[in-house]
């Protein structure tokens, strides 16, 4: 029975006025304990999770603890951690909702130790706040009492042990009751814990940072920033229409000077602004770091702000720009801060040199982060100069008023600057991406598959699957050397002449079950996170690379897609979805079906499953298996047809061509011809996904995962628009078609780049695909774009994409229900699907950047040892691609690199012409006009440059101690570069990119040995390739590709 | 303050019940001696006084009264003391005429009108604390006024809203849950034979979450019967030792 209390509450209004609240709390005698020493396990019912039985103690964390120390709270080696209920609330209402996001996410996680007591809800443990008692106070009590109340509860049995940083609550409650310890923080680490070295170290900076920050505010000096405004008056002013509520971004080649604030949902409607609001100079930006969500008031028109439309580099601080900007856009104050989005950052600290100069206060010491975007953080410490050379990672406590930099600590080291370890763990952080190895425990839910104890088909899984392994030619067709085959594919003639198309799928969800710590472990990570010399798998290599995977020759267990086409018109006639345990015939590679395709059966030798048999059969089966593929391209032709009628972007088979083209000269993948097999096999793919999405979609119309790409907005095509303008092309956006058809037609016989980036530049405009949960949106909203296809998901990799397990569980879970039998495993609700696919966007994004950043920083190193002025490979041709008031963007196809290149240096020399039409500086002025630049010197003579031409550059690399370091361009010649050799090595002289990262690695290597730093030896395998398939499907190669189009974007969006 | 967490991970509301408990009942029959029948209740902090005069002569022009049943008439009122802020409500404004018109539509399905044609039942409702779930509290105190008067009824009308949050269904909105501006559904339900008397919904719900809400409502509304069951057994019994039965 519950018993009825009443709180009063005393809250302040808006308008100052107090306002008396009452409310009702209700106690119950009976609160899940979460223990397994429970007295009363029946009457207290658990479910969820419970406290290990093997701890020494139980530990409850004060709320002051909690709010401060979480980080600490949250090390796997802290077991029974108890949270009372009245800390968690604490930290809700007094360190806002990432804190709190962050402290249920660690109760939620199967793998800590740690539980939370709804302490408040008990009646023995409820205590109500005294009359003129200070809330901490009532807290620190509440929390006591309930430490007491549970220690009695599991019959005395197991100490307890009360964390506080309150002295007097030590005094007063440390001998009260025997069997409770009250302590400490600082005493309970070295008491029990004296061997966490790393903990000890996070609470010696946690407390370093907190004493700085208090003898602060004793100073108070004046104010470098304006107070944020309450939350209630943020509130209303949004409600109002007075300010305006968006997400900030920095913009990182001016971080200094211009962020932009992008709108978020009603308030951008309301406020009628089309654009978004930029944020100039610190002041203005009051303490708002990138990515926290602000609230901005709107300044007067007579305020505004262009944003500069020239190049820049972020070393030089606050230089006034002195060319006219842009026209004026919106422009605005931060006034208050909604969300702060602070994760932890990697920084440097200042050389010795620098040191000095910062003078007097050599306890606290300003450091600067990788990311450009984040200001320099302040942080308190001792070990500044042993620090010095290595890469660190910080977390941010707080930013006042009073303060021109945020306050931090230091969290742990990394990796020495410039270490090639150092660097990708450095890019890993940046993009939060964690790549612990993966646990015992999660390793044990493995099946086994070694040569002494072989894994089998099992008898019971047998009779419940179709069995295909007689009935039907399978076979799989991959890059070569790939080892994660997920799909296969099958076709076949059925008895009344009709065809039977298959596509099967790796059963990846037969051995990850829901809620497992594999499943948790993969969730988590979300996808297969490629970096340009290593990958961290989301699956075990037992399963990706044996036991799921569908290689030749063995059987395996798959989910399959089955579709009964018309003989003549390929018209679907049924389709069938299920289990199946298959034996895949052969694993061809991509070159070896084509030739199949071709019929040119001289391949033969190299498909190893035909190697010991007599010519005859061979011949035999070698034309059976030439007739599937070229039924299989038959139908996938069809079925291409059929979606282009419907206005399918006819883009990204170009495309891929294009992009392949664009990183060919790094990624060596794929040969320069697409082959037809490529688009057959991605053909039966993504008619799989679509039909896959239609019956999960079906099925579960409010909690199934579809991917989605919105039509593009008409405004960001303008620049692409512009562009082909100005080399006498139209450009038709209205439709995604006509969108192809003008890209297809916008070819310059004499210069194939030209139609590239213009096809470049229109992926850049497009948005990104997305997964979403079918509840969320609206029926019309499913639509693909670049695919025309009106639902569409991830079905075919479930290996390398989380996603595409959780379309596999829901596509079990359809079959199921279709069959009426009960369903196994609770599906996600629509609001946790939608939570997850947030989580799986986030990581692809983050992948995709850290893929990026890795390429970035190969390609450094290797330039790194070149002396530009020298080396031969450090001169390349080039073509302009966009232009700046005083510079130009340039992309060098040769390396995959684009970058910027000045016409006007910093003592405002501009390029002239000199001898042999190579480039140097002298005196002048620059030209900016829509499609080219004119740069005239004092003495008259002038250098015009348009857009699309060809030059000359050199590449050099700019060292930053902080940062990564970047390629620097720099103009050579208005003349395409001609290469010495170029006539024999056309076809090649592309450098590798596995050659580009072996040759970087070696030298990290042969540095690392000399210096006798230890290094970690890596296989020397895992630079050959990835062995593993990288985007296969066509689409999966638009979005990377998407993405390194992004690489610009950001930059663009400054410029 | 923002969002405030109306329902915990461990499924704890903001008072401390769970999704599909109810807050406390309190309620007294025959509360005032000179109307034919009175109640007062508690739900939670919601406090509500009903009083029934009738069935009597039509008061008033005589052209309103129906030839087959009985005229329901309801009037609902709430004290200025009501809420958090003290607010003055002219007499007769859009809020009142509304629930009026819901109190009527609800006890004209309950009542059996057709007993008493060509006459009148008043009922009078005045809500003393609103702490959300007011309409409920205005049914069950008036069903219980009804009783009392000693007027037919096909069953108890009993009431309790529900809302839903997070992908599941709370009975019983206190004014903080409702305040938070998710769904509200409220229902008027005869118990026994589980006929509606009076469906109501606020905001939008998809579809498929209706039946749910709807369940917990029809739950809290039959948990509802059973304590008033108990307060008018209660009642007889007092009365009935008072007449010196």
């Amino acid at each position: 029975m519950l018993q009825k209390r009443e709180k009063v509450l005393l809250l302040r209004t808006f308008r100052g006025r107090t306002l008396r609240i009452v409310r009702e709390h209700y106690l119950r005698a009976c609160v899940p304990c979460h223990s397994p020493l429970c007295a009363l396990p029946a009457a207290c019912s658990h479910d969820g999770k419970l406290l290990s039985s093997d701890v020494t103690h139980y530990v409850i964390p004060d709320w002051k603890v909690v709010q401060d120390y979480l980080e600490i709270l949250e090390f796997p080696e802290l077991k029974g951690i108890i949270f009372m209920q009245t800390a968690c609330q604490a930290v809700q209402h007094q360190r806002g909702r990432r804190q709190y996001n962050r402290l249920r996410s660690l109760l939620k996680d199967t793998r800590h130790d740690c539980i939370l007591f709804a302490n408040e809800f008990q009646e023995q443990c409820y205590l109500p706040r005294e009359k003129g008692e200070a809330v901490e106070k009532w807290q620190t009590r509440s929390i006591y009492n309930a430490a007491v109340w549970y220690y009695h509860h599991c019959g005395d049995r197991m100490p307890i042990v009360m964390v506080t940083e309150d002295a007097e609550a030590i005094e007063q409650y440390g001998s009260e009751t025997q069997g409770v310890f009250v302590i400490s923080f600082k005493d309970y680490l070295d008491n029990f814990w004296p061997d966490l070295s790393a903990a000890h170290e996070l609470c010696e900076s946690i407390l370093q940072s907190r004493r700085a920050r208090e003898s602060e505010s004793q100073e108070s000096h004046g104010r470098e920033y304006a107070e944020h405004l309450p939350l209630e008056v943020l509130e209303a002013g949004i409600r109002l229409g007075r300010y305006v509520q968006g997400t900030l971004n920095v913009n990182k080649y001016r971080a200094q000077i211009e962020a932009f604030v992008r709108l978020q949902g009603a308030s951008s409607k309301d406020s009628g602004l089309a654009s978004d609001i930029l944020i100039h100079g610190m002041k203005a930006r009051n303490r708002a770091i990138h990515g926290d969500v602000v609230v901005v008031e709107l300044l007067p028109k007579g305020e505004w702000k262009g944003r500069t439309g020239a190049l820049c580099d972020n070393d030089s601080e606050d230089k006034a720009s002195s060319e006219a900007p842009s026209e004026p856009m919106p422009t605005g104050r931060v006034v208050g801060i909604l969300q702060k989005n602070w994760r932890d950052y990697v920084v440097t600290f200042p050389s010795k040199e620098e040191v000095q100069s910062q003078g007097k206060n050599a306890q606290k010491i300003l450091v600067t982060p990788w990311d450009y975007r984040i200001p320099k953080i302040r942080i308190s410490t001792q070990q500044a100069e042993a620090l010095q050379d290595f890469r660190v990672i910080v977390h941010i406590d707080s930013w006042e008023s009073t303060s021109l930099y945020p306050n931090g600590h230091f969290v742990r080291v990394l990796g020495r600057i410039g270490d090639l370890e150092g660097e990708i763990a450095t890019i890993l952080v940046e993009n939060s991406i964690s790549v612990t190895p993966f646990s015992e425990a999660q390793l044990c839910e493995t099946p086994v598959n070694t040569p002494e104890k072989p894994w089998q088909v099992s008898a019971e899984e047998e009779r419940r699957r179709r069995d295909l392994r007689r009935t039907h030619l399978v076979f799989s067709i991959d890059p070569k050397g790939c080892e994660d085959v997920d799909d296969a594919l099958s076709v076949r003639t059925l008895s009344n002449g009709d065809l039977e198309l298959g596509v099967h799928i790796a059963d990846v969800t037969h051995f990850v079950a829901s809620n497992s710590y594999i499943d948790v472990k993969a969730r988590t990570r979300a996808t297969t996170y490629y970096l340009a010399d290593r990958r961290y798998d989301m699956l075990p290599s037992v399963l990706s690379a044996d036991l799921c995977s569908l290689l030749g020759g063995v059987d395996r267990y798959a989910v399959s897609v089955m579709w009964q086409l018309d003989k003549t018109s390929y018209e679907i006639k049924t389709v069938w979805y299920g289990r199946t345990i298959i034996r895949s015939a052969y694993k061809l590679c991509y070159e070896a079906a084509q030739e199949l395709l071709d019929r040119n059966f001289g391949i033969v030798d190299e498909i190893p499953e035909l190697k010991n048999l007599d010519e005859k059969s061979k011949q035999a089966r070698l034309e059976e298996l030439a007739g599937a593929i070229e039924r299989l391209t038959d139908i996938a032709r069809h079925v291409r047809a059929k979606r282009n009628r419907c206005g399918a972007l006819e883009l990204e088979g170009v495309e891929v061509r294009v992009q392949l083209d664009d990183k060919n000269n790094i990624h060596d993948l794929i040969p320069k011809q697409p082959l037809e097999v490529h688009e057959t096999v991605a053909e039966c793919m993504i008619l799989a996904n679509h039909w896959v999405a239609k019956k999960i979609w079906e099925s579960f119309p409010h909690q199934a995962l579809l991917r989605q790409h919105p039509p593009p907005h008409q405004e960001f095509f303008a620049e692409l628009r512009k562009c082909a303008a100005a080399k006498g092309f139209t450009i038709d956006t209205r439709s995604n078609k006509a969108l192809a058809d003008s890209l297809d037609k916008a070819e310059d016989p004499t210069d194939p780049m030209v139609n590239r980036l213009l096809r470049s530049m229109a992926t850049q405009a497009m948005s990104n695909a997305l997964y979403f949960s079918s509840g969320s949106c609206a029926e019309e909203e499913f639509h693909h774009y670049g695919l025309a296809l009106g639902k569409y998901t991830h079905f075919t990799s479930p290996i390398r994409r989380y996603s595409d397990i959780i379309v596999h569980r829901l596509l079990m879970a359809a079959i199921a229900k279709d069959e009426k039998m009960e369903l196994k495993e609770n599906l996600l609700s629509n609001k946790d699907l939608e939570e997850l696919c947030r989580h799986i966007n986030n990581r692809n994004r983050a992948a995709q950047h850290a893929q990026k950043q890795s390429t970035e920083l190969f390609q450094c190193m290797y330039f790194k040892d070149k002396d530009p002025e020298t080396e031969e490979r450090c001169i390349a041709d080039g073509i302009i691609y966009s232009i700046r008031t005083n510079g130009v963007l340039v992309f060098i196809p040769r390396f995959g690199i684009k970058g910027a290149a000045y016409l006007k240096n910093k003592d405002c020399l501009v390029m002239a012409c000199g001898r042999d039409s190579c480039l140097e500086w002298k005196p002048g002025s620059l030209q900016r006009f829509q499609d080219r630049i004119i740069s005239t010197t004092t003495g008259g003579e002038s250098v015009t440059l348009h857009l699309f031409d060809h030059v000359t550059v050199r590449i050099s690399v700019q060292a930053s101690r902080c940062h990564s370091d970047t390629i620097r361009l720099e103009l050579v010649s208005n003349k395409p570069h001609k290469d010495p050799n170029s006539e024999l090595s056309q076809p090649s002289p592309l450098l590798l990119k596995s050659d580009l990262v072996r040759e970087v690695t070696r030298c990290a290597e042969e540095a690392q040995l000399a210096q006798e730093v230890v290094a970690h030896a890596i296989p020397e395998e895992e630079y050959l390739e990835y062995r593993q398939t990288k985007g296969r499907s066509l689409y999966m190669l638009l979005e990377e590709i998407r993405d390194l189009a992004l690489l610009d974007v950001s930059g663009d969006c400054g410029m | 303050m923002a969002g405030l967490e109306l329902l915990s991970d461990q499924g704890y509301r903001v008072d401390g019940r769970r999704a599909g408990e109810l807050r406390k009942i309190q309620a007294r029959m025959g509360v005032f001696a000179q109307a034919d029948g009175s109640a007062y209740i508690e739900q939670g902090n919601t406090k509500a006084l009903a009083v029934v005069y009738g069935p009597h002569e039509i008061r008033g022009s005589r052209s309103r009264a129906l030839p087959d049943r009985a005229l329901v008439n309801c009037q609902y009122s709430s004290a200025t003391f009501s809420t958090g802020e003290r607010k003055r409500r002219a007499h007769g404004d859009r809020k009142s005429c509304e629930m009026g018109l819901q109190l009527r539509q609800t006890f004209e399905a309950a009542i059996l009108t057709q007993l008493h044609p060509r006459s009148q039942i008043d009922i009078y409702v005045q809500v003393l604390q609103a702490d959300g779930g007011t309409y409920a509290a205005c049914v069950n105190a008036a069903t219980l006024a009804v009783l009392d008067a000693g007027i037919p009824m096909r069953d108890f009308v009993c009431a309790c809203s529900a809302g839903f949050v997070d992908g599941t269904a709370l009975a019983d909105l206190s004014h903080v849950e409702e305040a938070a501006g998710g769904p509200q559904l409220a229902l008027a339900l005869l118990p026994a034979s589980g006929q509606i008397a009076l469906l109501e919904m606020d905001a939008r719900l998809h579809e498929d979450h209706l039946e749910w809400v709807l369940e917990a409502a029809a739950q809290a509304a039959r948990d509802v019967h059973t304590l008033l069951d108990r307060v008018v057994r209660q009642h007889v019994r007092e009365a009935s030792i008072l007449l010196g039965d």
